[in-house]
């Protein structure tokens, strides 16, 4: 039985050399938590499509688990394939139109005056997800990938397929329109 | 590890980090795991035909093995023949071993076909 004692490269072993369907799943419970909660920062919050390109991701992970060389670690290149994922999926969508109450909720801002430091931190939260909506989805995907999952802008530009400085571009420019969206929240708000 | 995004310690950047660290982000397995493991597609099976012609192949080895033998083959054979016909052989006896050989045959039959 697979533990948590066993390491990533043993469970993919066991899955290439045996077809071991237990060493996936728990390298699935390893990192669903992680790929799940990406994918829903990615999709803005679409809880359902993020579950649905989750399990594609195992899934493609599954059948492409042999071209997994170990360059990169095994959670960067999980990301990877969510990102791609993704990215597949917002092409498909952006062939359909928006419905029409689609709307950006522009008078959302919270009023940062709140009583207590708890509370203006959940307020902040709040915010910090809506702002991210004005974001482009590359923007939002570097950011979700550097801060979210924690990855340097190399492993970053590796699972977003473009170059560090692509990477470092669109980190500048989603602070910059998130600064511009929260402006309320800043020292000078 | 901490990521190299920015560096300018401003406000965004804390609570850009602050969300990061949310334990709520953590998503509960909720039967997630199993639902990936139905859709794997399903193992590879050994072809159907596979069996028998292996069974097959076996049976023609050792057709090849006693014809390669001649002397030996013929000297059971006479051997046999000859015990036999020194026997006195009754009509049951004779259904009592077509019985056993037919049950041979098809318990034999059975394991080289049985589905793993």
């Amino acid at each position: 039985m697979p533990s948590a004692a066993i390491s990533d490269a043993q469970l993919i072993a066991r899955v290439l050399v045996h077809d071991d369907r237990h060493a996936f799943g728990e390298l699935v419970r390893r990192y669903q938590s992680a790929v799940r909660a990406s994918l829903r920062r990615l999709t803005g919050g679409n809880h359902a499509l993020a579950d649905d390109l989750a399990q594609e991701t195992f899934l493609l992970a599954y059948r492409n688990l042999r071209s997994f060389r170990q360059e990169a670690k095994f959670s960067t290149w999980l990301y990877r394939i969510a990102y791609n994922a993704f990215l597949a999926d917002a092409r498909k969508m952006k062939e359909l139109p928006l419905p029409e109450d689609f709307e950006v909720d522009d008078a959302a801002q919270s009023d940062p005056d709140e009583p207590t430091p708890v509370a203006r931190s959940a307020a902040l939260k709040l915010d910090l997800e809506r702002a991210m909506a004005v974001l482009s989805d590359a923007e939002r995907a570097a950011i979700v990938q550097c801060y979210h999952n924690d990855l340097s802008h190399e492993e970053a530009a590796y699972v977003l397929g473009c170059p560090v400085g692509t990477v470092k571009t669109h980190i500048l420019r989603a602070k910059q329109k998130l600064k511009a969206r929260l402006a309320g929240w800043g020292p000078e708000g | 590890m901490v990521s190299d995004a920015g560096s300018n310690g401003d406000w965004l950047e804390q609570a850009l980090r602050a969300d990061a660290l949310e334990p709520s982000t953590y998503v509960a397995d909720d039967g997630f795991t199993a639902r990936v493991l139905e859709r794997l597609p399903q193992p590879a099976a050994l072809p159907a035909w596979r069996r028998p012609v292996v069974t097959l192949l076996w049976l023609v080895l050792a057709g090849a093995v006693l014809a390669a033998l001649p002397g030996l083959f013929y000297d059971v054979f006479r051997g046999l023949v000859a015990t036999l016909a020194a026997q006195p052989v009754r009509l049951p006896q004779i259904a009592i071993a077509l019985a056993v050989l037919g049950a041979l045959a098809w318990s034999s039959l059975v394991y080289a076909m049985r589905e793993e």
